[in-house]
């Protein structure tokens, strides 16, 4: 701020001393005088230098940190904010907020102080002007209002052709995406013709918007530039004539032409600032709007703490739905899981299942009734503690860019190396992580190497093993292993789940097989509860789920299943579509080693 | 939104790289000659205007006021406006110009690029990653657009405006411009200091970008695993150290701006100083006119501020450069697979032979050996066998996806290399494993099979298959969006398009590869039969991933280690005892 009154100061004095120069020197054939102002110059020139860069650094210090403080502030205040709100709200949006959002403020923020010292400019010039000739003060600067009436609407008229040209860009990323993403099928049916036509229609599109936004700025670009011209020929003018009645001395209309001149950028960036702090405003309510949603899911003021060990889980007359007012998903449904048992979760798609896991470890909160570990109301922990001792495994696997190790490690960074590779041991990844180049130290993730479905759900297994909750939950979470490998994994399982309370969401038979116990769920309430044998001996509707799924995975080779095919059917499987662009991660589930796998 | 690019090597352009682009870029301008004499000569006269203002203030305060002479003053004050107007409207039309050649060339690129991209054959798409090629059509040509709409109008007339001042200074005062130059060799040396550092501040920001928003997407996408587990500290922790990052490289780009920014206005008015001691002097002298001294100092501002765009400019030009050179990288990229120069027409049914084929990825390691088959028309052949064997690869060089190394493959005695791309999809059909669908109406989808087929066709084409009652029955019947990827249709409807799209090109050899995750219970069914409906009386070459597949095929081929290890019918390969047999013992006892 003073760096950019100094400034302006300097920027101020420049064209008086010209004028001065000329007046006081040169028209009085005064020789030291000439010397003396032009000194004057280059000092006063050199302050005003070294503050220009000052002024710029500071105002985009200033700027730049409060746009990384508030894109921190903002993904802090992501992470904690409840699973509901990122079901409704799609990641592109949630990242534009952090980006183009902040972005648009921050390029206001860094003209505040550049805006408070072009405004004393402007407002020195006048002064200075007016002092010495009023009439030609208002000549000189009459039409440069304007130019800030002409910046601010051109600014404003030019946002919208450019937002139609982005979209027009987004469309035309799009054909170009789905061309190669499906480029198999494009060759496979021979479709480049198709493909070509789509494209140049977008290309089109674009050209067309982009030359609207050429007529605007043909309109006020060329306005804008020949604008302080006017001052300069009224200075010329109407001062000239004065200059040749002795009504004006020549050095200040020299003066008068040098401070036109200087006035252009000031008053052009005004006309911006304008128009861009209506943007900012706009981004700033939507930045607001997020970081004021109130996470739902908090820790409890007083919290209990859990008993050193246990694992028993009781679901008290449970309801649930993901939208208020939207179809119930658990309804009244009541369970009790003894500490150390392990239970099966059977049920067709949309039954609310894989509901059950979410509620456990606290993702979302019950509607009514009550969800309890080791006897004390899961709301009532801290969340920490609680999140501590439940272990997730979800069906579409979520990985880290970083290595495997990292990635295994994930809820405890500093586990030693040897307990690492115990949990991939035991979820049947250590064999193929060792053939991977790096091995543990295998970068995974967007610009690293790319695994398969299976190879994905082994490693998150092993994640979950590591973090050695008192209750494991297993959602689908061997869905996309090849069937040859599901037995050792299944192997070591059991070796896990000896002793704690673990709850799989499962449906091939011999998954079930391995829980103890088997709770068929259907329209979110427990239908039937016994043995797998026993259910299957006395309950027909167990069957008939059962049978489902074995056809649709008729041939003994892949198990993945229902759920992806599902997921894109609107309504079918509300526990799905209640969590909207849940699956997004791409998870491939590519994992073919059905019968290459026995081959080899 | 995506996560921005990362930044390539090749985000910097030498000198031999931009005489290439412009080399290239020369022909493809060539349509646009007219548009560009006209924007050259609206610059010129657009600079000109404001290259007279100050002459025209020289010429008032000299021959006008110093003399006295009102007349010719109000002489300067006229031709004075009639120059700014002349300025405005040669501006007006160099805007739109500059555009109609800019927009219209980066329109041809985009068509061309693309164009090309479908071009080339399928081993390009298996060698590249599909990001990159995407971010050529994406990220290269915006940045491309970006000089055309922001920079390439700025970036002439600053050059210009500065040749030309420079040029009537000399002839105005060639002693007074000497003296201008005195701060010439410290603005060329910071101006080639700001040059590199602003560009590695530049792509170091540009990279930086793209790493908070990575982090930035993984953080939000991965919020219910990171809650899950209770990281979310950690989380913010991670994330914190590339936005810290981030700021650091932002800050250090303006450091670079700072510094760079007063030793331009430093010069800028270090100059008018010079003016002022020295031609004041000159005056003094009688050397000089007042009109003269106050045509330096007003110039000058046109020398100084030209100079400054330009250095803000330097990055999108440099950037734009690079772009045009991977552009025209890409362009220079021939098709693996040749088109024949005399190409023969296939026949409408025959015999499809595998002669002797061998083939390799790189050239030096094998994939296949010697292979030979034969297969009758209208046989169903299964092939099975180890990922990485060569299954797939066989099944590719049956299509001609590739070529092959050794050998050859024929069509009813053609070379399929001497048959014309077209002509090769009208005959051999590949059914992708997945159903994969284009944005647009299911209609719009099938169509894809043959484009110029009526609706009656695609009709008839979904009625072959047993389709044509289900897709009507959604609200919208055939004229439903599928939108984007299909998302709106499930797995196994998306593969029931692709399966009409296949029965409308109606080809003599169906190339499959067989799904490897199943359908939901629905569809799974609907997606065999209908299957079964296509491949009646065609050629089939499956690459099957179930057994039941191989089961009903006519012959089994077993791929291993590169060759054709054993072939034969499903009951005389069980008999041999071989691979085959152990995997299906395998099987069955898996099936209980």
């Amino acid at each position: 701020m003073v760096a950019g009154l100094v400034w302006t100061a300097a920027k101020v004095a420049v064209p008086r001393l010209v004028g001065e120069a000329i007046d006081d020197g040169v028209a009085v054939a005064d020789r030291s005088a000439v010397v003396r102002y032009a000194w004057m110059i280059a000092g006063v020139g050199l302050v005003a230098a070294v503050f220009t860069g000052l002024r710029r650094y500071l105002a985009f210090r200033e700027a730049r940190w409060i746009e990384a403080d508030l894109r921190l502030e903002l993904f802090t205040h992501l992470q904690r904010l409840h699973v509901g709100f990122h079901d409704r709200n799609q990641t592109g949006q949630l990242m534009s907020r952090a980006n183009t959002d902040l972005q648009q403020i921050q390029n206001v923020v860094v003209l505040v102080p550049l805006t408070i010292s072009n405004l004393a400019t402007v407002a020195a010039v006048v002064v200075l002007l007016v002092s010495i000739d009023p009439l030609l003060t208002v000549l000189a600067l009459g039409s440069l209002p304007a130019m800030n009436v002409l910046t601010k609407r051109f600014s404003t008229n030019l946002h919208r052709p450019l937002m139609a040209v982005q979209e027009e860009s987004a469309e035309l990323a799009t054909v170009v995406e789905e061309t190669v993403s499906g480029i198999r099928a494009v060759k496979g049916f021979g479709a480049e013709a198709d493909r070509s036509t789509r494209l140049a229609v977008e290309a089109d599109d674009i050209y067309r918007e982009s030359m609207a936004s050429a007529q605007v700025r043909a309109t006020y670009q060329p306005a804008l530039e020949v604008l302080p011209s006017l001052g300069l020929i009224a200075v010329l003018g109407y001062g000239g004539h004065q200059v040749v009645n002795g009504d004006l001395a020549l050095g200040s209309l020299v003066a008068f032409n040098a401070y036109v001149v200087l006035l252009v950028w000031p008053l052009r960036m005004l006309g911006w600032v304008v128009a861009m702090a209506q943007r900012a405003a706009a981004s700033a309510q939507r930045v607001h709007e997020v970081l004021d949603t109130t996470p739902l899911i908090v820790d409890p003021d007083v919290p209990e703490r859990l008993p050193e060990s246990g694992g028993e889980v009781r679901f008290d007359d449970v309801t649930f739905a993901y939208r208020s007012n939207g179809p119930l998903v658990l309804d009244h449904l009541d369970l009790v899981i003894p500490a150390g048992q392990s239970v099966a979760i059977v049920g067709e798609t949309a039954s609310g299942k894989s509901t059950i896991a979410r509620l456990l470890s606290r993702l979302y909160d019950v509607d009514g009734g009550a969800l309890s570990l080791d006897g004390h109301d899961i709301r009532h922990l801290e969340l920490a503690e609680l999140r501590h001792a439940v272990g997730m495994v979800f069906e579409d696997t979520f990985l880290f860019s970083d290595t495997i190790a990292a990635n295994i490690a994930f809820a405890d960074p500093h586990a030693p190396h040897d307990v690492i590779v115990g949990a991939a041991r035991s979820a049947g990844a250590h064999d193929f992580i060792e053939a991977l180049p790096a091995g543990y130290d295998t970068l995974i993730g967007e610009r690293g190497y790319s695994l398969s479905g299976g190879q994905r759900q082994r490693i998150a297994i092993a994640r979950a093993i590591l973090a050695d909750p008192r209750v494991l939950v297993l959602d689908d979470a061997t869905s996309a292993v090849d069937p040859s490998k599901e037995h050792e994994i299944r192997e070591a399982l059991s070796g896990v789940m000896g002793g704690r309370t673990t709850v799989v969401i499962a449906h091939r038979p011999a998954t079930i097989a391995l829980a103890e116990r088997v709770v068929l769920v259907g329209d979110g309430k427990v239908v039937a509860d016994g043995t797998h044998e026993d259910l299957l001996a006395t309950e027909p509707r167990y069957r008939s789920v059962l049978a489902a799924w074995a056809r649709a995975e008729e041939d003994g080779d892949a198990d993945r299943g229902g759920v992806d095919g599902d997921r894109n059917v609107g309504g079918v499987d509300e526990d799905v579509d209640g969590v909207a662009g849940y699956g997004g991660a791409g998870d491939g589930i590519d994992d073919v080693e059905g019968i290459e796998g026995a081959l080899r | 939104m995506m996560p921005a690019n990362a930044v390539d090597a090749d985000s910097r352009l030498d000198r031999r790289n931009a005489a290439h682009v412009l080399r290239r870029a020369a022909p493809m301008l060539r349509p646009y000659r007219r548009q560009m004499w006209i924007a050259l000569g609206c610059v010129v006269l657009s600079t000109g205007a404001i290259l007279a203002g100050p002459l025209l203030v020289r010429y008032g305060i000299d021959s006008g006021i110093a003399e006295g002479r009102t007349d010719l003053l109000n002489w300067a004050v006229v031709a004075y406006v009639v120059v700014s107007a002349i300025g405005y409207l040669a501006s007006r039309s160099q805007v739109l110009a500059v555009s109609l050649v800019g927009e219209g060339f980066l329109r041809d690129l985009r068509r061309r690029v693309f164009d090309h991209l479908l071009r080339l054959s399928m081993p390009f798409y298996d060698r590249e990653k599909a990001g990159v090629i995407v971010s050529r059509m994406t990220s290269d040509v915006d940045s491309l657009q970006e000089l055309v709409q922001m920079g390439l109008l700025q970036l002439m007339a600053s050059m210009l405006l500065i040749v030309g001042s420079l040029v009537l200074l000399a002839v105005v005062s060639p002693v007074l411009l000497l003296v201008c130059l005195v701060p010439v060799p410290a603005v060329v040396w910071a101006s080639r200091k700001f040059q590199r550092d602003s560009n590695v501040a530049y792509l170091d920001v540009r990279d930086d970008i793209g790493r908070t928003l990575s982090s930035l997407q993984e953080g939000v996408s991965g919020v219910r695993v990171v809650q899950a587990y209770g990281r979310s500290e950690h989380q913010v922790a991670r994330f914190r150290e590339h936005n810290d990052r981030l700021y650091r490289s932002h800050m250090r780009s303006v450091f670079v701006q700072a510094w760079y920014l007063p030793v331009i206005e430093g010069a800028s008015l270090l100059t008018t100083a010079l003016v002022v001691g020295i031609g004041g002097g000159m005056v003094l002298n009688g050397s000089l006119t007042v009109g003269t001294l106050a045509f330096f100092v007003l110039t000058l501002s046109n020398l100084f501020e030209p100079i400054q765009q330009l250095s803000q400019l330097f990055n999108t030009v440099q950037s734009s450069g690079a772009a045009l050179h991977k552009l025209f990288g890409l362009l220079d990229t021939e098709p693996d697979l040749e088109e024949p120069e005399h190409p023969v027409d296939l026949p409408r049914s025959g015999e499809l032979v595998v002669d002797d084929v061998g083939f390799s990825y790189d050239g030096s390691v094998p994939v296949l050996v010697d292979v030979d088959l034969r297969l009758a028309p209208g046989e169903r052949l299964a092939l099975v066998g180890p990922t990485g064997a060569g299954k797939s690869t066989l099944a590719k060089l049956m299509a001609r996806q590739y070529d092959p190394t050794a050998g050859s493959v024929s069509f009813g005695g053609v070379d399929l290399r001497d048959a014309s791309s077209a002509e090769l999809r009208r005959r051999i059909t590949v059914v992708p494993q997945e159903g994969y669908l284009f944005a647009g109406t299911i209609r719009d989808n099938v169509r894809i099979g043959r484009p110029e087929a009526t609706d009656a066709e695609v009709d008839a084409a979904l009625e072959s298959l047993g389709l044509l009652g289900r897709f009507r029955s959604l609200s919208e019947g055939l004229d439903t969006q599928v939108r984007e990827r299909g998302s709106r249709l499930s797995a196994g409807e998306r593969q029931l398009v692709s399966l009409a799209r296949a029965a409308l090109a109606d080809p003599a050899v169906l190339v499959l590869d067989e799904a490897t995750s199943s359908l939901d219970p629905g569809t799974e069914v609907l997606v065999e039969d209908a299957l079964e409906k296509l491949v009646e009386g065609r050629t089939v070459v499956v690459i099957a991933h179930r057994l039941s597949t191989a089961e009903r095929a006519d012959r089994v081929g077993v791929v291993a280690d590169g060759r054709l290890a054993e072939l034969g019918t499903h009951e005389e390969l069980v008999a041999l005892g071989g691979r085959y047999a152990a995997l299906y013992e395998n099987w069955t006892a898996g099936r209980r």
